[in-house]
Parts: structure tokens; sequence; C-alpha cells
């Protein structure tokens, strides 16, 4: 019988999960206590984990659903308050980004990602920036291999032709 | 030669858009946009993969570690009670077992001494017999002395 250790098995998720849920409330307090519930919710139910093929997709879902939970409940705010809390963000967002001349790009890039339909930026998230196989996210959002692939393909097109119009702007 | 890797870069993106690379070659893409020198036709799709790279290093510090252990610390003894009810019969069990095992080798012992016991007799009965054994001889060996008696006595006679 495989013993789950929350220091080995159940931690190291907290990145994947921080940026997933970063992705969804698009704010970094509320990412973090959903990271916090997340791991809380996943230690709770380890006796049944060693049943689970993977920790990391049963974690990540579980994530997703807080995530949700967490914006459908702040977006009860109004809005100029949400709008208020969303400039500061995006500045320390910008930070860590080292280079100035490509952070205004980034920044861009990461609206436009922030912008997409829920599901379609979660399939994003996971594909294009954790690299999980169309398999994986299929598990996560309990939705066929099918459905992943249309919502990567519309978030793709959506972000190049909302990236190459803001680009044309910019020049 | 540089062409014909911004051609296949070109062919990949191209498959990226619809949705048509693999995991591999997704890799591939955001390894090449990684680079400084990309051709003019392509630097425009540089911060997108630029932005993958980025978001690798959106992470949570250690103090959060810190605080998510203290937090787990509780619910560890918590559950640990759930699961005391079966860990804290195995004590017993094991000394039953212990107990078990002492008894079944005891009494083992015990049984192999007392057919060992039973032997005992038997050995003892045959001891007479050895006993009586010498008292042959010795009267043999009276014999042989009252032989070698009446050889000396006849020498000493002649």
């Amino acid at each position: 019988m495989k013993i789950v250790s929350f220091r080995n098995d159940v931690l190291p998720l907290k990145n994947v999960l921080f940026r997933l849920a970063l992705r969804i409330t698009m704010n970094k307090e509320e990412a973090e206590d959903v990271v916090q519930d997340t791991l809380m919710k996943v230690w709770d139910r380890r006796d049944t984990l060693q049943d689970i093929d993977s920790i990391e997709a049963f974690s990540l879902t579980i994530c997703r659903n807080i995530a949700l939970d967490k914006t459908k409940r702040s977006s009860w705010r109004e809005e100029s308050l949400d709008q208020d809390t969303l400039e500061p963000r995006a500045t320390s967002m910008a930070t860590p980004y080292q280079r100035t001349e490509q952070r205004d790009m980034l920044e861009m890039v990461k609206r436009i990602v922030d912008g997409l339909p829920e599901k379609q930026k979660t399939c994003m998230q996971l594909r294009d920036f954790e690299g999980k196989s169309y398999k994986d996210i299929a598990e996560v959002l309990s939705i066929s291999e099918e459905q992943v692939k249309v919502n990567i393909y519309r978030a793709r097109q959506a972000v190049k032709q909302k990236f190459n119009e803001n680009a044309e702007y910019g020049l | 030669m540089q062409n014909m890797d911004y051609k296949y870069i070109e062919q990949l993106l191209e498959r990226y858009w619809n949705s048509q690379t693999t995991l591999e070659e997704e890799a591939i893409l955001k390894a090449f946009f990684c680079q400084d020198d990309i051709p003019a036709s392509l630097l425009p799709y540089k911060p997108l993969f630029a932005y993958a790279k980025a978001e690798e290093e959106n992470v949570l510090g250690d103090d959060f570690d810190a605080r998510m252990e203290a937090l787990i610390g509780e619910p560890v003894t918590v559950k640990a009670k759930v699961v005391t009810l079966r860990q804290r019969m195995m004590p017993l069990f094991k000394a039953a077992a212990v107990v078990a095992i002492i008894l079944t080798l005891g009494n083992a012992s015990q049984m192999a001494f007392n057919e060992e016991g039973d032997e005992m007799p038997a050995a003892v009965a045959v001891t007479p017999k050895v006993h009586n054994g010498p008292s042959v001889a010795m009267g043999d060996s009276v014999k042989m002395d009252t032989l070698k008696k009446t050889v000396a006595v006849s020498a000493i006679l002649k």
C-alpha cells in the first residue's frame, strides 16, 4: 500500500495549482487561498488517494471547482469595485518580468488569455503553459478529449486574432 | 539551412494555431521563441511563447509551505485518532501473538523434555545389566587371578 506524504506528494503540486487558480480568479491572494483550500481538501481525502491514478489531475479538478466557486461569489460584488482592484493587480503581476521592453507585450498576452471564456483559458493554461496531454486535461475538466481539443483550438484562434489586432493598433 | 529551419517553425506555428501539434512540437516552438535571434517574420509571435515561459515564474514561496505544513500539522493528529482504533489494538495483537508463540514454544519444549524423561527409565533399566557386566568380568578376572596365582605358586614350587 502506497503511503501518501503531504510534503512529497501533495505540496509539490502547489505551483501548478496556483497558476490555474490565478488564471481563473485573476487575483493573487484569492488564488493562494484556493491552493490552500485545495491542498487541505486533497490531504483530508488522502485515504482514498491510493485508488486515484493521478493525484495531480484530482487536485486540479478540486482546485478548478474551488476557484470557480470563489469567482462566482466575488462576482456578486459591484463591477466598479472589481475594476478598482484589477488595476493594481496588473502592475503587481508585471514585476516578475524583468525585461521592460517585453513587459508590455507579455502583459497584453496575459490580458488576452485572461479574457477568454473560463473553459478555454483553463484548457489553454493546462496545455500551453503546463504541458499537459489532452487526456489529462479531459480528466481534470470531466469532458471528452475532443471537447478539450475544440476548446484549445478556439482559445488559440482567439488569442492569435486578438494579438494581431492589438499589435496592429500598437504599430 | 537557416531558412529551412524557419520554414519548419512556420509550419509548426501554422499547425499550432490549428491545434494539430503534439506536446513535443509545442515544446520545440517554445524553445525556438525563447532564443534571442528570431527572424523579423516570426518576431511578432515571440511574446506569445515568451509569456508561456514567464508564466513558469508564477510560484508560491517557502512561506506558503511553512503555513501549509502548520495547517496540516493539526489534521495529522486528528486523523491519527481515527486510525488509532485499529492501531491502538495493534500492540495488543502483537503482545497476544508473542504470548501465543512463547506458550507454544514452551509447550513444545516441555513436551520434548517430557519425552526425554520417559526415556530415562529405559536407560536406567539398561544400566543394571551394565552393572552385572563388571561383576561377570570381575569373576573372570578373579578366575584369571586365581589361575595366575596357581601358575605363580607352581612356579615358586618348582
